[in-house]
């Protein structure tokens, strides 16, 4: 009894210094941990309180085609129908319920939003994206974000309290799923698992001319059954416990919740699988649709919303859309949202209107490639410019159809910017390139070394081309800063001119 | 199961207090099934390993000692020995040598595509093989009493907290441990928790710290700089000691929590005088495994001096192959081998003039010396193949203006490298559990404090399991 006393003592000690050392902790430490390890946060971080509507989403929200003339965010597209709202994203790729649901946590209690919109990803709910290989690094980046004291959340990362699992692991865990899971067809089918549908699609699946296996399509076929060949349980699937969560915490914090079931590509779904995958396709779909309607949560049925050739990935399962595919969804979403903002809501009408000046100043809602490189370190107008070097070799890009330019200004092209070079020690160059598919018409590298004379000053860059043939006959073009060294240089105010 | 984990952190505690809540007659049972448990939570497969080589080597055992006659008792040994090392071939070296004779065959042009055996390395092989090798050993010689109980042999094969990454254990002095009976003691419960404490604070705050920035320049040795290379080399000896020392005292310190005095396998090692001194303080017991088991048997040094080079020369060489299927540990082994038989020469040919007395100056030198060569020699030990490790010793004197990368190593992580390094010229001789037991409580606790603000806060985050697993 005596030794069980002098323990407990110790540890009622231990427990009592814990205390100062979760307040120390907090206040020297956690900022730098939270960069390092939980880059998530700054998602959250950079939503202002006033926003009205949060549209959390996964990389469908970002991802364009690379002719699309309008490169904009489904949020940003959303936000043409409620101009006096603030619309704002917070866009994780490869994001889930699972992880919105953290991010949501973290919205300050400070804020006013109004409306949170959620991406509801079929695609999520199945085995391999519960099991991606993704999530290790996913669940580590949420340890620190989650709600309780942050020592105790820096020692659950310390040890390793999340999902860590290796490569193998989860792979096998799939393929148990694949395996174990019986599939319930209303009708007999040649197989009760997706094991069996995918072994049968390989031998049973497509053949070309001569007879032969067209492996290609058959690959495609069988990676679709393995996206979508699942039926949802809403005991069992996380992804339901996350999406559950996250309705109870916008009860909790009085938010309009809105979930966005995504388009999938269902019309290349039946062309290669047929029926089977549709019946499970639709069944997924009604079920969510029911069981959050019936929750309060306004949910957007898009699964068949957008048609096959507006996808950008048409040889994968993605929820990757194409201009006019981004813009149907964003218009499905501000109709359904009509009746909260009845007085805000406009009509759009997007028009072919072609455009011949494009500036970017890092600042705006610009879509441009690479804006990765988007940093705080220095600016020439407003607060951002894009920042290349030390191993950033690309500056934002400028890219963009050619047949989006009216003819009469396809003479030359006027490029200016503002660069800020931090040493003489670079090869850095302005790239302009044209190309039609994969092949490439014209490719030039002028040396930004010819204009730049100073250092630690942000100086003028000018550039006139004239518009060759050669470009002329090609359908992208492309300009953007190349800089290999490790020699930071910044840039701002990307002016791109056609005359 | 890993130690630095969440999983651990439960466990631990579980274990001890239901063997204490329990009979003395049922704790066996408590500590084989935890012990498997822990195993099997690698992959469950594995279990089947470790129960084949503890059925065999009890029978064996038990036959061994049931035959008058060597010639009896030989057929039982050879039995064990096949089925330890046959497990352990096949696991581990069958690839090697495949390759290897691939590469032969193809210098020879011989064109025979030798086959590979596509298996994960089972956890923690070496360690249990070579712990209940030593058992079926001792009883052939007749050192060992063979075991009857079948529980409690398991147990000494697969006795978690040394399951993994050792210390190896001999049966004479684990088992009778193992059988007795332990009070619920404030000593041994305060002083396992003082040597946990102080392994993770090792491992997971200076290994898994370095290990990241070691990688960084193992992994792409071309973009950084000498300097940066001979750092990320210099790194790399405090990380590997740091996990390896690490994991055993939190090995020894779960052990004591229950009663069990597990061996020390570490001696501030860095502080050794010379090679001879290092293997008698680095990972103590492989190093007299193979004193008893590999160099006694070849004929220790009662044998002619060209005999006994000889000996050191395989004994290191084995050693090093025991370590790893790859000639990186071959040579490794080699170079201890060389490096021993050398300083022996100089020792043997002129007596050092000056004083070696702990922490003299002569002390002094003679580490860094010791120190210095062992982190060239761990270069070895790193490398992913002979040619990597000859490019790092290249790139040690050509990078010299070479920028493309830069290493960066905060305060913080030098900081805790200084910790160390100061903590072992603290506890050079004695253990951390005894050497915190004599200071004030208000000193003992704002260590405690320090280490467990440490560990939560300033632990490495990223996955690196312990390097002596994958042995």
């Amino acid at each position: 009894m005596a030794v069980l006393k002098k323990i407990i003592l110790r540890m009622s000690l231990l427990v009592l210094l814990l205390i100062p050392m979760n307040y120390i902790y907090k206040y020297f430490f956690l900022q730098q941990d939270l960069e390092k390890y939980s880059e998530l946060i700054n998602l959250v971080k950079q939503i202002p309180d006033d926003a009205d509507i949060i549209y959390v989403a996964e990389s469908s929200n970002i991802t364009y085609r690379s002719n699309d003339q309008d490169k904009r965010y489904i949020s940003e597209m959303l936000a043409d129908y409620y101009t006096d709202l603030k619309v704002y994203d917070i866009t994780k790729p490869a994001g889930h319920g699972g992880v919105y649901k953290v991010l949501l946590q973290n919205i300050p209690k400070t804020s006013k939003a109004k409306t949170i919109i959620v991406t509801l990803n079929l695609r999520s709910f199945n085995a391999s994206w519960k099991n991606s290989v993704l999530e290790t690094s996913l669940q580590k980046s949420l340890v620190l974000l989650k709600d309780y004291p942050p020592l105790f959340n820096r020692f659950m990362l310390s040890f390793k309290a999340y999902d860590i699992k290796n490569k193998k692991e989860r792979e096998r865990l799939i393929a148990k799923e694949w395996k174990s899971t019986t599939i319930n067809f209303p009708y007999t089918a040649p197989y009760n698992n997706i094991f069996e549908w995918d072994l049968w699609m390989a031998n049973n699946g497509f053949r070309d001319k001569n007879g032969k296996k067209d492996k290609k399509k058959v690959q495609l076929a069988c990676s679709y059954i393995k996206a979508y060949g699942f039926q949802i349980d809403t005991n069992t699937n996380v992804r339901i416990k996350d999406f559950d969560d996250i309705v109870e915490l916008a009860g909790e914090r009085g938010w309009q919740l809105v979930f966005n079931l995504l388009p999938e590509n269902t019309q290349t779904a039946e062309k290669l699988v047929g029926d089977d995958l549709i019946y499970l396709m639709e069944h997924n779909r009604r079920l969510l649709v029911d069981y959050y309607t019936s929750k309060g949560v306004i949910v957007i049925d898009n699964l068949n919303a957008v048609d096959s050739e507006e996808f950008v990935d048409q040889n994968w399962t993605t929820e990757h859309y194409a201009e006019l595919g981004r813009k149907i969804i964003a218009e499905k979403i501000a109709l359904k949202l009509e009746p909260v903002y009845p007085e805000s809501f406009n009509e759009v009408t997007y028009t072919d209107e072609m455009k011949s000046i494009f500036l970017n100043n890092c600042d705006g809602n610009h879509v441009w490639g690479h804006s990765k490189t988007i940093s705080n370190t220095g600016s020439y107008s407003g607060n951002y410019s894009s920042k290349t070097g030390k191993g950033n070799d690309y500056s934002i890009s400028f890219e963009y159809p050619l047949s989006g330019i009216p003819d009469s200004l396809k003479n030359s092209i006027s490029i200016s910017l503002k660069a800020y070079q931090y040493s003489k020690e670079h090869k850095a160059s302005l790239i302009v390139s044209a190309k039609s598919g994969k092949t490439s018409n014209y490719w030039k590298a002028f040396r930004l070394s010819s204009k730049l004379n100073e250092v630690n000053k942000w100086e003028d860059y000018k550039l006139t081309i004239n518009i060759t043939d050669k470009i002329k006959q090609s359908e992208m073009i492309k300009v953007y800063v190349l800089n290999k060294s490790n020699s930071i240089i910044l840039i701002d105010d990307f002016l791109v001119e056609f005359n | 199961m890993l130690f630095n984990t969440i999983q651990f952190v439960f466990f631990l505690p579980l274990i001890v207090i239901f063997y204490y809540l329990i009979p003395q007659k049922y704790r066996w049972v408590l500590l084989l099934a935890g012990s498997y448990y822990f195993y099997m939570c690698w992959k469950v497969e594995y279990i089947f390993l470790i129960l084949a080589s503890t059925l065999i080597d009890y029978f064996s055992g038990i036959q061994i000692e049931k035959k008058k006659t060597k010639k009896g008792k030989l057929p039982f040994l050879i039995l064990s020995l096949i089925t330890n090392l046959g497990l352990l071939f096949a696991f581990k070296y069958f690839n090697f040598f495949s390759e290897s004779f691939d590469l032969l065959f193809q210098k020879i042009n011989i064109s025979y595509q030798f086959p590979l055996f596509k298996v994960l390395l089972p956890v923690g092989i070496s360690f249990y093989t070579f712990q209940t090798l030593s058992y079926t050993i001792d009883v052939y010689l007749g050192k060992q009493k063979a075991e009857r109980h079948l529980g409690y042999f398991a147990l000494y094969v697969s006795y978690f907290p040394q399951l993994v990454a050792g210390p190896i254990e001999r049966f004479s002095r684990l088992t009778p441990q193992l059988k007795q009976y332990h009070k619920l003691s404030y000593k041994n419960i305060v002083n396992g928790l003082r040597l946990i404490l102080y392994g993770l604070f090792i491992k997971m705050v200076i290994a898994d710290n370095l290990a990241g920035i070691v990688d960084q320049i193992y992994s792409t040795p071309d973009n950084f700089s000498s300097l940066n290379i001979i750092t990320g080399v210099f790194l790399y000896s405090f990380q590997i000691y740091g996990d390896f020392f690490g994991y055993s005292s939190i090995a020894i310190g779960s052990a004591l929590m229950m009663g069990v005095n597990i061996m020390d396998n570490f001696k501030t090692p860095y502080l050794a005088r010379n090679i001879a001194e290092f293997w008698q303080r680095w990972h103590i017991s492989l190093s007299t495994w193979f004193r008893d088991y590999l160099y006694f048997p070849l004929g220790g040094n009662r044998v002619s001096q060209t005999r006994w080079l000889y000996n050191i020369f395989v004994v290191f060489v084995i050693s090093g192959i025991w370590h790893g299927a790859n000639w990186t540990f071959v040579f490794w082994g080699g170079l201890y081998g060389i490096v021993y038989i050398i300083e022996h020469i100089i020792n043997k040919f002129s007596k050092p003039k000056f004083s070696q007395k702990s922490f003299s100056f002569g002390h002094i030198i003679l580490a860094l010396k010791t120190f210095v060569l062992v982190t060239l020699i761990w270069v070895f030990f790193r490398s992913q193949n002979l040619n990597e490790a000859f490019h790092i010793f290249g790139l040690m004197f050509k990078n010299i203006d070479v920028n493309t990368a830069e290493l960066v190593v905060s305060s913080m992580v030098w900081i805790m490298v200084l910790i160390f390094i100061l903590s072992d010229l603290i506890l050079y001789n004695k253990r951390f559990d005894s050497w915190i037991n004599k200071l004030s409580f208000p000193l003992r606790w704002s260590i405690y404090s320090f280490f467990v603000f440490s560990i939560i806060v300033f632990s490495g985050v990223d996955d690196f399991p312990f390097i002596y697993f994958q042995f």
